[in-house]
């Protein structure tokens, strides 16, 4: 669809010329988000840098039944922050102040174009930080984390997005500007915001976000094992889970990134090991000391190759340089994978790794890994030369298979990446027509006109459409003659 | 199109059986809500059995009132229509706990001691622990939002509901979130039922996500001589590398009631992790203690029991007053000017997140009205609020439970209850503004 003149000039008076990017070239950089495989450059992209803009931007395309898309930094990878079916774009990148810090009650108020990483470099002197760290805190914008209920390495101790907003300004696809929580705890109503914090923009835009902050660990411990296999590795991750630790993290390098990494940078990665595991401990300092000390135990007696504990800050980041690399390393391994986001219980993982390895070689396709163990939070990589259509197809069945195996043990879809265009076609591998149709209502109650980036998050299924009735309790028969 | 009570009546022992329902005047009596008596008790055992009660209520337009251990019955307002009380107390079936992955599905009828009598040997805890938890159920608190001073380290029920099974208020099953610990598929749907106070469905089964319980913990009372001062240690503490499980500020009147040394107002703070920790923690809270010229005195691990006892039965009015945290003083100390007419008044809080309960000894309505007026306009400025948790029919008819909720957002909220509850058949009129 193209924008009519009336609607490009009023966008126009709302953000100034300066604020709305028109050319076919400037519109191609917003035509996808990470995940590159989905492109839909919208017509026209906006550029606010006040809530009311964006309420006025709403508005008239609400008028003009245009859809509206929004934007963050663009680093999701589901196929989110993009215009499959065109319209206007708002991004949120000249609206990224931080409008209020407020330590003594541990709440801070942000735009939402704000990098994650920045608000916690502004209260970190003071001692404080912003809990949730997704992989792409570095650029990756709080709207963002908040629009994908973003989680992060250490999720595991402190939760994920959402179990740390308090409040949020939205301006919804009734095109009101609404204040959801706030800056104190348990207020009157339904949790507007829990329910809006995931909704990848198709409630509406954010506009701010109130968080909790964190005070940071007295100490920090880290711990790095090498194992034979995976499978070894995994058990351990139980063991460790079940002695009564929460660690900060516990991440898992499986062999095909391990190598990946070796023959790069080199993190020095034990040769012939089949898993890493990446232990991190914080909080106390006597806590930190006895848990990293029996976890390294827990490691030794599960028979692995290595255990190196961290000693200083120095160590730690060395420790820590081969998982930040992970994802560039796999450039090394492939040209294109299939990344995934499913979740199995954790006492599954031995299971899911088996059955991984055989679905790789059932479809000839290397699956490299590396995850967050201690939730369960799978990220298989699944690798194809992207030159071969027929190795694409075969890459996507395996998929879907894993996908199907995942679900199978009592799994999600998502751990914290999100749905989008990418992962919204297998909700109904894990919801029933009636909790799909549920969703469908309540999206409807923020967004009737379903004009808020339309076509992410929801399948396109008959319980996500009107009319749809799904099937009620039987009721006892004779009572109603 | 509408049947006789007869029938109703007849349909409903159809389903639940003639012992699973009732309609005798005694029982119906003792199931009154507000003064408000049901037509129909009915006391379900399985979740298919709800179902088909809230269909059949839900197509002859009749008003079902939901009931876990009833310990949230005098939170919200009355009633507008009592047709059928449905106790939920029959669905009390623990029906998974995977110690491995630390996670339990429940029936909505377990109550919070039930499930820990199961997780204990496991060492493992669902870390909830609103007044008089152990005989109350899980779906009531999820219901209710409910909670206590460990939300302090584990957060509320909000953030250990991993998915829920519930009904309609037309009667269909549904599922949202997931049994897993971290899941984002689709929308946050327990998000949106917790606290709901059963308005938009009837919570049936829940999974929950559990923690380690600590190797070691401690507790410490701290005696403060005002609350400005204990307000001020509080933040102190908070601004500190300690991680305590909670940090309660209790006014004189409830020192005395847990059975405390007498001051002017104390803080009693815990400790859960490995012994050295605990210990080493303690530590850092005795030499901040000594800094604020005062001392720490070590609690037995009864203590909490006591404290939650004391919670749990003290006042006839219970006020939840939420704040930022540095305006907790200046509120408690308004509190006591706009209850000076109550018998008697105990203040507690958790004081880091700015929560103050307030236990009020008997009082006129009217004045009692007076004063959340009051305190809602004081609290106003800060966007803090006023709720009624418990109180008597007379006050909750009188002065709005629930206070103010702004304009923009409470449109959205009477979007829900039109969507998912359009003939108002679930709990009708208790929720906020009527909802």
């Amino acid at each position: 669809m193209s924008l009519s003149p009336e609607v490009v000039a009023e966008l126009e008076r709302i953000v100034g010329a300066g604020g709305l990017v028109l050319t076919a070239e400037g519109r191609m950089t917003y035509e996808c988000d990470m995940h590159t495989f989905y492109k839909g450059a919208p017509d026209a992209v906006t550029l606010p840098v006040r809530a009311e803009q964006v309420q006025a931007i709403v508005r008239v395309c609400r008028t003009a039944r245009v859809p509206i898309v929004p934007r963050g930094s663009g680093t999701g990878l589901i196929g989110g922050a993009m215009a499959p079916q065109g319209g206007v774009m708002v991004a949120m990148n000249r609206m990224a102040a931080i409008l209020e810090v407020d330590l003594p009650h541990r709440t801070a108020t942000v735009q939402p174009g704000l990098i994650n990483l920045w608000l916690s470099d502004a209260v970190r002197e003071r001692g404080w930080f912003f809990a949730p760290d997704p992989s792409s805190q570095m650029v990756s914008s709080i709207g963002g984390n908040v629009s994908t209920n973003a989680g992060g390495p250490h999720c595991l101790k402190y939760g994920i997005t959402t179990n740390h907003v308090l409040g949020l300004e939205m301006v919804t696809g009734h095109g009101d500007l609404v204040r959801l929580g706030g800056k104190t705890v348990d207020r009157p109503g339904y949790d507007l915001t829990g329910a809006a914090v995931g909704s990848e923009g198709t409630f509406g835009l954010v506009t701010a976000v109130t968080v909790r902050l964190t005070h940071l660990p007295e100490a920090v411990k880290t711990v790095l094992a090498a194992f034979r296999t995976v499978v070894e590795a995994s058990e351990t991750v139980s063991a460790i889970i079940a002695s009564g630790m929460v660690p900060a993290a516990l991440e898992m390098l499986d062999e095909a990134i391990i190598s990946a990494i070796n023959a790069g940078t080199g993190a020095g990665y034990p040769e012939g090991a089949g898993a890493v595991l990446l232990i991190e401990l914080d909080g106390p300092r006597p806590e930190v000391e006895a848990q990293a000390e029996r976890a390294a135990a827990m490691c030794r007696e599960r028979g692995s190759l290595s255990v190196s504990v961290a000693r200083d800050e120095t160590e730690r980041a060395l420790l820590w340089k081969g998982r930040k690399e992970a994802a560039g390393a796999v450039g090394r391994l492939t040209a294109a994978y299939l990344l995934q986001d499913a979740v199995v219980p954790r006492s599954k993982l031995p299971q899911i790794m088996r059955e991984m390895v055989a679905i790789g070689e059932r479809y000839r396709l290397r699956i490299a890994n590396v995850f967050h163990a201690g939730d369960g939070n799978l990220h298989p990589m699944i690798c194809y030369d992207d030159r071969r259509p027929e190795e694409l197809e075969r890459a996507k069945e395996a998929n879907e298979e894993l996908l199907r195996a995942c679900i199978a043990l009592g799994g999600s879809v998502t751990g914290e990446h999100g749905n989008g265009l990418d992962k919204s076609k297998n909700l109904p591998l894990q919801y029933a027509e009636a909790d799909l149709n549920f969703m469908y209502r309540l999206r409807g109650v923020f967004d009737p006109d379903r004009l808020m980036n339309p076509g992410k998050l929801l399948p396109s299924h008959p319980a996500c459409g009107e009319g749809f009735r799904p099937q009620r309790p039987v009721l006892p028969a004779g009572t109603w003659v | 199109m509408s049947v006789t009570a007869r029938a109703f009546g007849g349909a409903l022992a159809a389903i639940v059986g003639p012992g699973g329902a009732t309609e005798s005047p005694t029982a119906c009596a003792a199931a009154a809500v507000d003064g408000r008596e049901p037509r129909w008790v009915a006391r379900p055992r399985t979740l298919d059995e709800v179902a088909r009660i809230v269909a059949l209520a839900h197509d002859e337009t009749l008003a079902v009132v939901l009931r876990g251990s009833g310990a949230a019955q005098a939170l919200g307002a009355p009633p507008e229509r009592v047709d059928v009380v449905l106790d939920l107390g029959g669905l009390d079936t623990i029906l998974e706990h995977n110690p491995e992955d630390m996670t339990a599905t429940v029936q909505a009828g377990v109550t919070a001691g039930a499930l820990a009598a199961r997780l204990a040997p496991h060492r493992q805890t669902l870390p909830l622990d609103p007044p008089g938890w152990t005989t109350r159920t899980l779906g009531g608190i999820a219901a209710a939002a409910a909670s206590g001073p460990v939300r302090l380290r584990y957060g509320t029920m909000r953030d250990l509901l991993l998915g829920v099974r519930f009904v309609q208020a037309d009667g269909v099953m549904t599922w949202g979130g997931a049994r897993v610990v971290k899941s984002v598929t689709g929308y946050d749907i327990p998000k949106l039922l917790v606290g709901s106070l059963g308005t938009l469905a009837v919570i049936g089964e829940l999974t929950l996500r559990l923690h380690p319980l600590p190797e070691a913990e401690a507790t410490c009372f701290i005696p403060v001589g005002s609350l400005e001062a204990a307000q001020e240690l509080t933040a102190s503490l908070v601004d500190s590398t300690l991680q305590p499980s909670r940090l309660e500020l209790l006014d004189a009147a409830a020192l005395a009631a847990s059975g405390l040394p007498s001051a002017t107002a104390g803080l009693v703070i815990s400790f859960g992790t490995v012994e050295p920790a605990v210990r080493a923690q303690q530590a850092m809270v005795a030499a901040r203690a000594a800094r604020a010229q005062t001392r720490v005195e070590t609690m037995g691990p009864g203590f909490w029991t006591t404290y939650d006892r004391m919670l749990a039965r003290t006042g006839v009015t219970a006020l939840r007053v939420s704040v930022t945290a540095p305006r907790l003083a200046p509120t408690l100390a308004e509190a006591r000017a706009a209850l000076s007419e109550a018998r008697s008044m105990v203040a507690t809080a958790c004081a880091p997140l700015g929560l103050l309960r307030l236990a009020v000894g008997p009082g006129e309505p009217a004045m009692l009205a007076g004063a959340i007026e009051r305190l809602r306009a004081f609290v106003a400025a800060d966007e803090g609020s006023v709720v009624i948790e418990r109180g008597s029919t007379a006050l909750r008819s009188s002065v709005d439970p629930w206070g103010p909720v702004p304009a923009p957002a409470l449109a959205l909220m009477r979007g829900l209850k039109q969507e998912f509850d359009p003939r108002r058949t679930l709990n009708p009129g208790r929720f906020v503004d009527g909802i």
